[in-house]
């Protein structure tokens, strides 16, 4: 019996690693097949933003073209970009902070940015579903038609709207929490207090422009997975049992939400990582988020390349892990 | 009709987002009446920066632009993008959720899959990279890539039902009196689809707004089609935060969370009333 | 023979947007110790609803009506839900109807017999696993089982398995609700059988909710026939057999396959609704008895001989 579950986790890992793959040529083919290429686009932006009467001259476009490797045929290109990223993890130089390896750049903000989702993603999904289980046990109480209304209208304003309301309420208007960075500029960095509090002070508000948002969410799905549940007939032989209320909406109940919301988690990843990119924006958090956007206003195409394959790669990753846990999660599974 | 009875939230939905339709099919009226003829994007029309008043309702912006038009045009152009861009995604969903949910087999599976993984990857990034790089972004363009990252999620509500719609008797019967696949795919399994499709549409609408105003509000995307997305942006690339100009930053943003909040009551309230075992152990 | 339970006028109901439906409207019955009783009657006549009802895990949109469950001089019905969960499965255990989706399939079996036995008593989990497996053994399973999980047994082993579950506490009443419908004929003989035999091996009093008269008459003392929510006749199994007094019961017995008859007769007409129960007798509209009377008066179980109640006013009435 173990021999077939590797079997079938090996199966899955070359299934993500070929999406990975495919979604990497078809990213990349995709983006060449795209009228303009990132040097002309570049020149054109110069061109557009301080209005040079006279054009470019070709030769030095050119230059440039060939120095990114923008000349070869699109076949090489992909070949050797590919070649590059597996053997050396190499993006390519930055555009803008030539010659800073893209990867560098990257590296740099990717903690950031982990620590922050991290810790968000793991209390909304925890916390969202301890709320659900009791939004859905006790559904007849006062407090929860409150609670599913407040939830329903919250789950579905997207992060980062939250994000500017929780800026302009809290940092401009009454002044609570600061306006964005990660840390004060003063500050000095290390193991101390002072340097943790001032962290999680500033982390405050992005991460509650994610928790809230997300935290509802899942306390929704999980009050109708309890709710369906409820009706099954292993509830009632519990019931009849005379099983003490903590022992069934443990063991009986939320053991068997586990499996869902595991899943619901997989699905989502991708779905928070595209808000947390404009979260980071607006608050200047130093993560990849706002690496993205930099390179974004400077058209950095390795950087920007860069970090979509690495957050393809991690959010796939993530999937592939949580696949790993649902033999764990359910019995079932384990054939 | 007895939709609207049942639940109430489909009913406030449908409420709030039909008043917002309405209000953007009359923006034309509006605006002509308000601007005399002038377009509410054009620049320096007014005063800048000019505080509530009777004759501008929400001031005016550092451009020189009536706020309240300029939201206007931008819930007019939010809705046109999402409709369009949302029916679109729709009808790939459904013509590739028919195809692998009748034919079943592996074409079922490479659907499933290659849907799952649009899914599963995070897409504004890859949004954002080509609308960058694309020189010229317009309309069609614009719902064409919103439309093929939305696809998957509007799909993943439709194919359940179609799967199970397979069996039903009176498609036995269209198979053994011979008509071709398509024709019993089209005419016999599809208008009874309706209501899903319909949960689809929402699901898509809802999907390339987010995706749209998420690209709109770091300044991508067609400046001359002005989504409530990018009259964000224009606000705070003016400094709206900094200058205390709040009514610039927060009635885009309520119109939008009304907009995304009605059609998700629009969506629950459906599902309410299409799923029997919820309503009947809620008691509703 | 004492009486161990009562029910009286027990009503469940259940609420739907026509109004309410009438699944139980006053059944009164009683259980003496030590006996089989089974409850025998079409599908919809309340059996399965009498059973919920007595044990309280009657869920929205049902709802207990009236009437009172009588045990150990107590109304069960007036106790709160904490005083009830004592009582439960120490006292009144259940085997589900549908075993099939009764299990938890996300724990192992083990652990869910010991999960009801620890709910109970304050016992060490190793002497909890203990009672578990000699239950397991008492019902003739291999003690493997334990360590499985639901999904990994057939349906008959995962009857067996709420059956030992059932005895784990020696209850004084078990509830079985159509304990061995969803299985194969060979299952079911077998596992009729190993209920018959929990009178013998542990005293214990069981109810058996079934609407095949064939399994009556292999495992049961008592027979309490239900139709429309009330109950009809109540009998010895040799009297219900053998001398069947209400029109209903002799239909019932007549749709029994027999060596003797040739055909099987079935009753005539459809069961009634309960949203609507006929008026007066509610069985007038299918019997072919049928009275002046009976169109308009419900007749009320009586005594007729000694320990045969019947309600049905051929034999005299008020």
């Amino acid at each position: 019996m173990k021999n077939k579950l590797l079997r079938y986790l090996i199966r899955r890992f070359f299934l993500y690693l070929i999406i990975f793959l495919i979604s990497l040529t078809a990213f990349f083919f995709f983006l060449n097949l795209v009228p303009g290429d990132p040097v002309t686009r570049y020149v054109q932006e110069l061109e557009a933003r301080y209005g040079l009467a006279t054009p470019v001259s070709e030769e030095i476009i050119k230059e440039y073209k060939e120095a990114f490797g923008l000349d070869k045929n699109l076949f090489a290109r992909y070949t050797s970009y590919l070649k590059r990223l597996v053997l050396n993890f190499d993006f390519g130089p930055s555009f803008v902070a030539f010659p800073t390896p893209a990867f560098q750049l990257i590296l740099d903000a990717f903690p950031w940015s982990i620590g922050l989702l991290g810790v968000a993603v793991i209390v909304s999904w925890t916390l969202g579903i301890l709320l659900g289980t009791i939004l859905g046990w006790k559904r007849e109480s006062k407090g929860a038609s409150f609670a599913l209304v407040l939830g329903l209208i919250l789950s579905q304003v997207p992060t980062y709207l939250l994000a500017l309301i929780l800026v302009m309420v809290f940092s401009f208007v009454l002044g609570i929490f600061p306006m964005g960075g990660a840390y004060s500029p003063l500050i000095e960095k290390g193991f101390n207090l002072r340097y943790i509090i001032d962290l999680l002070y500033h982390a405050f508000l992005p991460a509650m422009s994610l928790i809230l948002v997300y935290t509802f969410g899942t306390m929704i799905s999980q009050r109708a997975l309890v709710i369906n549940i409820l009706g099954e007939d292993y509830i009632k032989l519990a019931e009849a049992k005379g099983l003490k209320s903590n022992r069934l909406i443990s063991r009986y109940i939320l053991r068997n939400t586990l499996l869902p919301q595991t899943t619901g988690l997989a699905l989502s990843l991708g779905f928070i990582v595209n808000g947390f990119f404009l979260i980071e924006w607006i608050f200047n958090y130093p993560g990849i988020g706002r690496l993205f956007m930099t390179a974004i206003r400077q058209m950095d195409y390795n950087v920007l390349m860069g970090i979509t394959v690495n957050t393809m790669f991690w959010v796939l990753t993530a999937n592939f892990i949580i696949e790993l846990l649902y033999p764990l999660i359910d019995p079932r599974i384990r054939r | 009709m007895r939709i609207f009875k049942s639940s109430p939230k489909f009913t406030v939905g449908v409420i709030i987002i039909s008043i917002l339709i309405v209000i953007a099919l009359l923006e034309p009226t509006i605006n002509n009446h308000r601007l005399g003829g002038h377009s509410s994007t054009e620049i320096g029309l007014y005063e800048t920066s000019l505080p509530p008043s009777k004759e501008h309702p929400f001031g005016t912006d550092a451009y020189g632009r009536d706020v309240f038009s300029l939201i206007l045009t931008g819930l007019k152009y939010s809705l046109l993008i999402g409709f369009i861009a949302g029916g679109l995604a729709t009808l790939i969903a459904v013509v590739l959720a028919t195809t692998a949910g009748y034919k079943g087999g592996w074409l079922d599976a490479f659907i499933t899959t290659v849907s799952n993984a649009i899914l599963i990857i995070p897409s504004w990034p890859i949004l954002a990279i080509i609308v960058l790089f694309v020189r010229k972004v317009d309309l069609f363009f614009l719902s064409l890539i919103l439309a093929f990252f939305s696809w998957a999620g509007s799909s993943r509500q439709i194919k359940p039902q179609i799967a199970s719609l397979k069996e039903r008797p009176y498609v036995e019967l269209a198979r053994v009196t011979a008509f071709s696949d398509i024709e019993i795919m089209f005419k016999e399994i599809l208008p009874n689809f309706l209501p899903y499709i319909f949960v689809g549409f929402s699901y898509a609408v809802t999907g390339t707004m987010m995706a749209e105003t998420a690209l709109r509000l770091v300044g991508l995307g067609p400046a001359d089609i002005p989504s409530l997305g990018q009259i964000l942006n224009w606000a705070l690339y003016a400094g709206a935060l900094a200058q205390g100009h709040y009514f610039l930053v927060l009635t885009p943003i309520v119109i939008l969370i009304l907009l995304f909040v009605s059609i998700n009551l629009i969506n629950v309230g459906l599902d309410e009333v299409y799923n029997p075992r919820l309503k009947q152990i809620t008691g509703v | 023979m004492d009486t161990i339970l009562e029910i009286q006028d027990l009503k469940v109901y259940f609420r739907t947007i026509f109004g309410d439906a009438k699944s139980l409207d006053g059944a009164s019955l009683r259980v003496y110790e030590r006996e089989v009783l089974g409850i025998a009657g079409e599908s919809g006549c309340g059996k399965s609803t009498l059973v919920e009802g007595a044990l309280k895990l009657v869920k929205p949109p049902g709802y207990i009506h009236s009437g009172k469950v009588l045990y150990n001089g107590r109304n069960l019905l007036e106790l709160d839900d904490e005083e009830f969960r004592k009582i439960r499965w120490k006292e009144l255990s259940y085997i589900p109807q549908g075993s099939m989706n009764s299990l938890n399939p996300v724990i192992k079996i083990e652990e869910q017999m010991i999960d009801g036995i620890i709910s109970h008593i304050d016992i060490s989990y190793p002497d909890a696993k203990e009672i578990a497996l000699e239950a397991l053994s008492d019902v003739g399973l291999p003690s493997d089982v334990a360590q499985m999980f639901p999904h990994e047994l057939s349906g008959g082993m995962r009857q067996r398995v709420c059956i030992a579950m059932s005895i784990c506490l020696r209850p004084k009443i078990i509830f079985a609700d159509e304990p061995v419908t969803a299985l194969d004929v060979v299952m079911q003989k077998l596992n009729l059988q190993t209920i018959g035999e929990l009178k013998e091996r542990f005293g214990v009093t069981v109810v058996m909710v079934a609407h095949d008269m064939a399994w009556h008459a292999e495992v049961a003392d008592r027979i309490a026939i239900m139709y429309a929510g009330k109950i009809v006749e109540i009998g010895t199994t040799s009297d219900i057999f053998g001398k069947p007094l209400h029109p209903y019961t002799k239909g019932l017995l007549d749709a029994v396959p027999s060596l003797e008859r040739r055909f099987s007769k079935s009753i005539p007409g459809i069961a009634p609704s309960p949203l609507s129960w006929p008026s007066g007798c509610r069985f007038h509209p299918r019997c072919s008895y049928k009275m002046g009377v009976c169109e308009e008066i419900d007749p009320p179980l009586i005594e007729i001989e000694k320990d045969h109640f019947v309600a049905c006013h051929i034999y005299g009435g008020r």
